[in-house]
């Protein structure tokens, strides 16, 4: 049977960066269905749609460009296809894009191992004090190591590693670009977590704003 | 309406990951209805947590009459998990629905399903969190109504006080008539006192506080346990029927929802009600006369379900599915259509003798998890005695045509503490399980014998009002703690597991059920002493809810535990699901011999006096075999 790989790009946006990657994942293959798309099914026990994510997201944290990649039997233009999938979504995880990729391009969640996310945070009882805010907000440093815990096992994270290029500050937001390794990550929303400690700023929202192959 | 949604995200982003499956709080689901400029504004509410009361189909049902109405809107609430709920208190934030995210204390009125015994204290921790009194008699002109129905409604009393109308029966028609005469005498300006008065007038409709409640002794003497305080509220209420049921659309427009929740697929109601007329069976009771959809309304139903949902399974749903007339062709027409899209087509119950080897082919398509039967019995004597009717034979029919067509898993759902119950019905259960496991075995290939797995699934009896067991005591949780021991040590094989569920639940369940107004005194003071959330195990403590009964001078192993004659006036005497006292009586007289009343889908008529009392009739698409 023909084989077309559709990549989708779509925006993940307002409450709904509250999902798990699993509840997106869920939600994603029912706009799938729900888009009457001529999606391919797996052999097996357990048959289920052919479909692969991009990498996870943690939970409060958005994206302006996530991507998924179903596989159809049959070809479908790329701007129908888009068409069906925007008329089955939510506002808050929208499709925007659609195009076929080729059968060596990097699965959906490997393809883009840097991912730059912007923070946008307000100041703790000074919330109309701009200029207190901009001052925490370029006052809160990045610490050198953070220790997570990881199965019931504390690892220690050497920030470095992980950030590629700078910590960038404007007056209400941080903006910086992590690196994913196959040994592991560092989830953005840790990073933030050890950088506003004690500081008195709290985050607003955080999106994922580009995702690329590299820096 | 208020818009809480900035402070709940607020709470959730300050919480971070402290607050589990923030999904639960989020609303803006595929399918949800938005009627803002709707006048009138009702909250269809499950006392507990999204994962179960999103599943719910009275909230889905109810909601969709509701907005189907001109003017009014329904919007759905749930009760917050516990760690939501404590960091709300702790931040003064009130309940709140998901569509507006508004405090449910702005709404007309907000209507609660009572889906089981063990969500008494939710509903008060609900009512608490909205910033609403919990008893009906402290609320004042400005609070909203708060209505009460499903299947505790027929026990109403442990619930009473709390409410301000109880509907009996079927809402589809009751519940936008009751707030459709609501919104009429609030836009009169007519006082809550009075508009109370004229919902009790209302057919299905029970206010608590226009009756007073008599102590035992003149509720036997009298015949009854409350008396209206006027003349023209009926001194017994009936449930309501919805007697378009069977012609209406089967499709069910439903919200879809983000995180997982209990049976989290698309379901389509096939049928309502059962009289195979098992006696200990309150929803085969409550929901009487038997009344089938047709193939053509359920199969395009669950074609355009599927469609405008996405879900990848579906589910044929009602007390007994394969009990349909028209099963058979309803699933090869599914199969057919459904064919190579990756969805499977599931029934929720099988009875034991109605799933042969055609049954066990269509079901499940391509998909073959777990099946659960429910003998509920280990012999055939106790099988009468609860007239069960299903033999030995059904049990291994089922089980050859399950295991042949590919099942390797099949748990065995049985009741421990049944009336006339001895040591040998139980070890009868682990007799009859292990040899269902060895027919199973001899059903399958050999080099795939190892995966066979039989396990057996018990519960403590909990005698439900508006049954033939409702004069039955529960035996105490020590005995029961015997007869699950005396289970375990039956059980010979390894691959036969035993898995039951606590006595001290059951208890509560069983007072709960069977408990009059002064059960709610007990609730109060269980929930103020910190019981919340009693059906989940985590939550559940025994030793919260004696101490409540201490000091309310209530027995719960009293209210549990007796055992009456059939003369005996029950505490929801003036509450009536349209069955015959008599026909109640006589079911029991017929256990205590052992005899069996056939369902009178197949048979001759029982005489319930459900068709004659509410001048209805059962409907069958075509003839049913048995």
């Amino acid at each position: 049977m023909a084989d077309f790989r559709l990549r989708v790009t779509y925006r993940m946006s307002g409450r709904l960066v509250m999902l798990s990657h699993l509840e997106v994942a869920r939600a994603l293959e029912r706009i799938v269905r729900r888009a009457d798309l001529p999606y391919a099914i797996s052999q097996g026990f357990s048959p289920h749609m052919k479909m692969a994510f991009g990498a996870a997201l943690p939970v409060g944290v958005g994206g302006d460009e996530e991507i998924f990649d179903v596989q159809l039997d049959e070809y479908v233009a790329p701007d129908r296809a888009l068409a069906r999938l925007r008329a089955a979504s939510s506002a808050d995880l929208m499709p925007y894009d659609a195009r076929y990729i080729t059968k060596d391009t990097a699965a959906a969640s490997v393809a883009y191992p840097f991912s730059t996310y912007r923070a946008v945070l307000a100041l703790d009882g000074a919330e109309q004090d701009a200029a207190a805010l901009a001052a925490a907000v370029a006052a809160c440093g990045v610490p050198e190591e953070i220790t997570v815990v990881r199965k019931k096992k504390e690892k220690t994270l050497v920030v470095s590693e992980f950030l590629a290029g700078d910590m960038a500050r404007d007056a209400d937001s941080l903006t910086f670009t992590l690196e994913a390794k196959k040994t592991g990550s560092l989830r953005p929303d840790v990073l933030l977590d050890a950088m506003l400690e004690g500081t008195g700023l709290r985050i607003v929202s955080v999106m994922r704003i580009r995702q690329a192959e590299r820096l | 309406m208020t818009d809480l949604w900035p402070r709940i995200e607020g709470l959730i982003r300050q919480a971070g990951r402290s607050i589990e499956r923030p999904a639960r709080y989020l609303n803006h689901e595929w399918g949800c209805t938005y009627k803002p400029e709707a006048g009138y504004r009702f909250c269809m509410t499950y006392p507990d947590t999204y994962e179960l009361g999103q599943a719910n189909q009275a909230v889905r049902i109810l909601c969709n009459c509701v907005n189907a109405v001109d003017g009014m809107a329904a919007e759905r609430a749930f009760l917050p998990a516990a760690d939501m709920c404590d960091l709300m208190r702790k931040e003064g934030v009130p309940a709140f629905s998901l569509e507006s995210c508004a405090p449910i204390s702005e709404f007309d009125a907000v209507g609660i399903t009572l889906p089981h015994e063990l969500a008494a204290t939710n509903v008060l921790e609900f009512l608490d969190l909205a910033g609403i009194a919990v008893r009906a008699c402290d609320r004042g002109e400005d609070d909203p109504m708060i209505f009460a129905g499903g299947p505790c409604a027929f026990n109403a009393e442990p619930y009473a006080p709390f409410f301000d109308a109880i509907m009996l029966g079927e809402g589809e028609e009751m519940l936008p008539e009751l707030l459709e005469l609501h919104r009429d005498m609030k836009s009169k300006g007519v006082s809550r006192a009075d508009m109370l008065h004229e919902m009790a007038k209302m057919r299905g409709v029970y206010v608590p506080s226009l009756y007073d409640v008599l102590d035992e002794q003149e509720a036997q003497r009298r015949g009854g346990w409350t008396v209206p305080r006027f003349d023209d509220v009926p001194s017994l209420i009936e449930k309501r029927l919805w007697d378009g049921f069977a012609e209406s659309d089967a499709y069910e427009p439903m919200v879809v929802p983000y995180t997982e929740v209990i049976h989290d697929r698309f379901n389509v109601e096939v049928l309502r009600g059962c009289t195979r007329g098992c006696r200990f069976c309150q929803a085969g009771m409550m929901y009487r006369p038997v009344r089938e959809r047709s193939a053509d309304n359920i199969v395009s139903a669950v074609c355009r379900g599927l469609a405008e949902t996405g879900y990848d399974e579906v589910s044929l749903t009602s007390l007994s599915s394969t009990d349909h007339s028209q099963i058979e062709q309803i699933l090869r027409r599914l199969n057919r259509v459904l064919e190579g899209k990756g969805i499977s087509v599931s029934i929720p119950s099988q009875r034991l003798d109605s799933f042969g080897v055609e049954m066990a082919e269509l079901v499940a398509g391509g998909k073959r998890g777990g099946l659960t039967f429910a003998p509920e019995a280990g012999t055939q004597r106790l099988r009468d005695v609860i007239n069960k009717g299903v033999t030995e034979d059904d049990l291994f029919g089922a089980i050859d045509a399950a295991f042949s067509a590919g099942w390797r898993r099949c748990k065995l759902y049985f009741m421990i503490g049944l009336p006339t119950e001895t040591d040998d019905d139980i070890k009868g259960i682990a007799s009859l399980a292990q040899r269902a496991y060895d027919r199973a075995k001899k059903a399958v290939p050999e080099n795939q014998r190892g995966n066979v797995r039989v396990s057996i699934s018990c519960a403590l009896f909990v005698p439900k009002a508006q049954t033939p067991f409702q004069w039955d005591g529960q035996i105490a949780p020590e005995e029961a703690q015997r007869r699950i021991d005396l289970l375990r040590r039956s059980v010979k094989y390894r691959a036969v597991d035993v898995h039951w569920h606590e006595p001290d639940v059951s208890l509560v369940e069983a007072m709960m059920s069977r408990g009059g107004r002064e059960v709610a005194d007990v609730v109060e003071a269980a929930w103020r002493s910190g019981a919340r959330f009693d059906a989940w195990t985590e939550h559940f403590s025994l030793e919260r809810w004696r101490e409540a009964c201490e000091a309310c001078g209530v027995s719960m192993e009293g209210i549990a535990q007796a055992t009456y004659d059939t003369d005996y006036i029950p505490p929801w005497s003036h509450l009536s699901a349209g069955l015959f006292v008599k026909f109640l009586q006589r079911e029991r007289k017929l256990a205590q011999q052992e005899k069996t009343t056939p369902d009178c889908t197949f048979d001759h008529c029982s005489a319930c006096g459900v068709c004659m009392g509410l001048d209805t009739a059962i409907q069958t698409q075509e003839v049913r075999h048995g």
